[in-house]
């Protein structure tokens, strides 16, 4: 069995991957193709297949056909440590405070000795601008601010791909400003990020787009690229979106 | 598995329970009540007594770790951070072992409550040495851990979890030898009872607290009740991480 070494640049190299639950096909022949230190968006409807794309992606789910390699690996569960992951619900411990909750998480991918951690943790805090909230119970947190929590752990470990699924959903403008801010600094710092989101708020600050309709990439390219291709320079990034998901329906 | 992981989910298992200061409470309380009032229905029948209190300490240890593993794990799955902890390089050995650990505490807490109670309150006849009731005890925990781990794997909220617990507890309630002894039991009954693991521990604590005898008198008891952990323990793990 020969394993193409995926080209130079490219985090994340999917090829023609089909995912069904039981009868219910859920990825069709998906393939696409992410760059490293880019800001990828897989913008889709409801249900169009995001969230079982990035559980592939993580590796808790396998594809059942196609081939699949993240960082290199076939297997991304045998990467984790290298992973960040953003779950849509917010998945984090509602007694535990803010820094409990961040710790807690950097124990379990490891990080066992308590001095590394402890900063850590406090630069993941830092980039969210929670480090004054730490020692708030999560429990009494605004539906944002746990948001934050969610992303701090995903950060926690430095990994070099975040997989965010829909992070900016129920955030308000000026919180969705600032979580556009965190992650275009990673982005330049050399961190991936492939993000879920079915607003064309999200989508115009992607470097990437793939528009995803039941289970396939009905189009793939930077916002102008795909705004330009839907009806010239003066189409929004909603008109291109909605072409492409119709032609992919008369297809 | 590793140690800091294991540590890390035990702390933070007894950090969520002490944030709920009535299931705290509830699990020293409500033994502690239906204790004294066994206590005051058999005030003149000492024999009765003797022979229920073990039962019920028996039936207490299983129950509540059962319920509050149960209920946990359920939250954990259903709020999703059992789905990120699977993201991460944790194993299923190292999120069952950190369970066992934060509930034994609590399962250990409650104990000398009973125990203290039960012996210097209620007067009831207590043979042997008392450490050896809490390897009894502390083994039926880690069968009651696990066994709370597993079937939460098949309710899908806290009602059904609570279904559960007729299913569970009612069988060895009545086949463990509490209401009517084991040998006074029709044939097929007893057969039932003794592939229950609350028969064990009842049998073992009676007899340490009845008939005087040591832990090397119950090494049949104790080695099934440790078939049985190690058993609950195998089919936890294979459910763990299915979210």
């Amino acid at each position: 069995m020969t394993e193409s070494t995926p080209e130079f640049g490219a985090v994340v190299d999917l090829d023609q991957v089909g995912f069904a639950y039981g009868k219910r096909t859920v990825l069709d022949g998906l393939s696409l193709q992410v760059q490293q230190g880019s800001i990828f968006g897989l913008l889709g409807a409801n249900g169009a297949g995001k969230t079982t794309l990035l559980r592939l992606l993580l590796g808790t789910l396998e594809p059942e056909s196609g081939s699949l390699q993240v960082l290199g690996e076939s297997h991304p569960l045998r990467i984790a440590r290298r992973i960040g992951y953003m779950p849509q619900l917010n998945a984090i411990y509602l007694e535990l405070s803010v820094q409990q909750n961040v710790d807690f998480f950097a124990r379990m991918f490891g990080m066992a000795s308590s001095k590394p951690r402890h900063s850590a943790v406090e630069s993941a805090l830092k980039v969210v601008g929670l480090w004054d909230r730490r020692d708030d119970q999560v429990l009494l947190l605004s539906g944002g601010m746990r948001q934050r929590v969610s992303l701090a752990i995903a950060l926690v470990h430095q990994p070099p791909l975040l997989l965010l699924d829909e992070p900016t959903v129920g955030l308000d403008p000026e919180l969705r400003a600032t979580f556009w801010d965190h992650f275009r600094e990673l982005a330049t710092s050399g961190t991936t990020i492939i993000l879920s989101s079915h607003t064309m708020d999200d989508a115009a600050h992607c470097d990437q787009l793939a528009f995803i309709q039941e289970g396939r990439v009905v189009a793939q390219g930077s916002p102008a690229e795909l705004r330009t291709a839907a009806g010239g320079p003066e189409a929004t990034l909603e008109d291109a979106f909605l072409h492409f998901i119709r032609l992919g329906q008369s297809q | 598995m590793t140690i800091d992981r294991t540590l890390a989910i035990a702390h933070r298992i007894i950090i969520q329970m002490l944030h709920d200061r009535r299931s705290l409470a509830l699990i020293i309380v409500a033994p502690l009540v239906v204790m004294a009032l066994v206590g005051l229905t058999f005030a003149d029948q000492r024999d009765v007594l003797n022979r229920v209190a073990p039962a019920l300490i028996t039936t207490f240890t299983l129950f509540f770790t059962f319920v509050l593993t149960g209920v946990s794990f359920l939250r954990e799955r259903s709020q999703g951070t059992l789905e990120r902890l699977t993201t991460t390089t944790v194993s299923r050995g190292d999120i069952l072992a950190g369970y066992l650990l934060g509930f034994l505490l609590f399962a250990l807490l409650q104990l000398v409550a009973i125990l203290f109670f039960t012996i210097v309150v209620l007067q009831v006849t207590y043979q042997g040495a008392i450490w050896e009731a809490f390897v009894i005890l502390l083994l039926l925990t880690v069968v009651s851990v696990n066994l709370g781990i597993f079937v939460s794997t098949f309710a899908r909220n806290e009602f059904q979890v609570v279904q559960f617990i007729p299913l569970v507890f009612a069988p060895q309630l009545f086949l463990a030898g509490i209401l009517v002894p084991l040998n006074q039991m029709p044939r097929y009954l007893e057969i039932i009872a003794h592939g229950l693991p609350l028969t064990y521990a009842v049998e073992a604590l009676q007899d340490l607290m009845i008939r005087g005898n040591s832990l090397g008198d119950e090494l049949v008891q104790l080695g099934v009740l440790a078939a049985f952990a190690v058993g609950f323990f195998v089919l936890a793990s294979l459910t763990v991480k299915r979210t």
